[in-house]
């Protein structure tokens, strides 16, 4: 069945002319779209960079993993291995709008686990390198490291919080 | 709503297996499952001893465990005293030397912090960890 908008023009003068004006809901709805869709790109751009940089050196990113001194190496390893491929597909979901809240859930919970694990690394006095970004986060100190994961992960609530309520809305509708 | 989400994020998590198990096969010589060392970066104490003179015994565990005992020829160099115990170091080594690296055991990690240190900081190749550490070169030897 074909959909058809719901928007209608705002006077019978104004049907047919070029000059409709829209309710400044519909126009904050359009531009919060707008915005909506450069952060899906952004933060995208960052987790394909991120995760591109860590598929082609899994030896190091497993070693990352293992200065956290929280997991067993065969899991870093395989983790270094896994971890990569997931934020590029969860990334690419978040272009494409391809499974797009699956996407958004695990790009949010991994982007939490990573930020508390720095922030459990720090209270126990561990120097370590979040390995994020590969070598170019390698000298990045503390709170430019938490800065930029509580950076993306409130793009990602964000993100995540339009969908849902976006859903809601249609729902509703 | 909720099942759908948790159908796409198991979807995700299922696609990304196939290229990580692909990369895993490809790296498979350049990445141990069972230590943190790469393989071509160990030695096993047979190989180790087969070295002879060729090689430089580097002992990384704490001062007071290399007093109690040691790999004889062995030199003392760890974390804790680097920068003191680094120049002894090197007044010892000499190029095309082989240097072995150990510590307590395999679960240590100590062997492997110098060894990185040494090839980082002081520019040199032919490092290698000792597999098993002291504990294995101990079962060997004694």
């Amino acid at each position: 069945m074909k959909q058809t908008s719901n928007i209608e023009p705002s006077s019978p003068a104004a049907a047919g002319t070029s000059n409709i004006e829209l309710p400044s809901d519909v126009r904050s709805l359009g531009v919060w779209r707008v915005l909506s869709r450069i952060v899906d790109f952004v933060l995208a751009g960052i987790f394909i960079y991120a995760g591109i940089i860590k598929a082609f050196d899994p030896v190091q990113f497993a070693s990352d993993i293992d200065n956290y001194k929280i997991l067993p190496w065969p899991v870093c390893v395989a983790l270094a291995f896994y971890l990569p491929w997931l934020e590029i597909f969860c990334a690419l979901g978040l272009v494409f709008r391809f499974l797009y809240r699956g996407a958004l859930s695990i790009l949010t919970a991994s982007i939490a686990v990573f930020t508390f694990a720095t922030i459990a690394a720090k209270v126990r006095g561990l120097d370590i390198t979040c390995g994020c970004f590969g070598h170019a986060s390698q000298n990045w100190s503390f709170p430019s490291h938490l800065a930029t994961n509580l950076a993306i992960l409130t793009g990602l609530l964000l993100l995540f919080f339009k969908a849902t309520s976006g859903n809601r809305l249609q729902n509703a509708g | 709503m909720k099942s759908s989400l948790v159908r796409q994020a198991v979807i995700l998590a299922a696609l990304a297996l196939l290229p990580a198990a692909g990369e895993a096969i490809y790296f498979r010589d350049k990445i141990s499952w069972r230590s943190a060392i790469a393989p071509s970066e160990m030695v096993t104490v047979e190989h180790a001893r087969e070295l002879g003179d060729t090689a430089i015994w580097v002992d990384a565990r704490p001062e007071d465990e290399f007093a109690n005992d040691h790999v004889p020829g062995a030199i003392s160099l760890n974390e804790d005293r680097w920068n003191e115990l680094l120049p002894q170091f090197l007044a010892v080594w000499a190029p095309g030397k082989k240097i072995i690296i150990y510590c307590s055991s395999v679960s240590c990690n100590a062997s492997r912090e110098v060894a990185h240190r040494l090839r980082k900081e002081a520019q040199l190749s032919d490092v290698f960890v000792l597999e098993g550490g002291w504990e294995a070169w101990l079962k060997k030897n004694r």
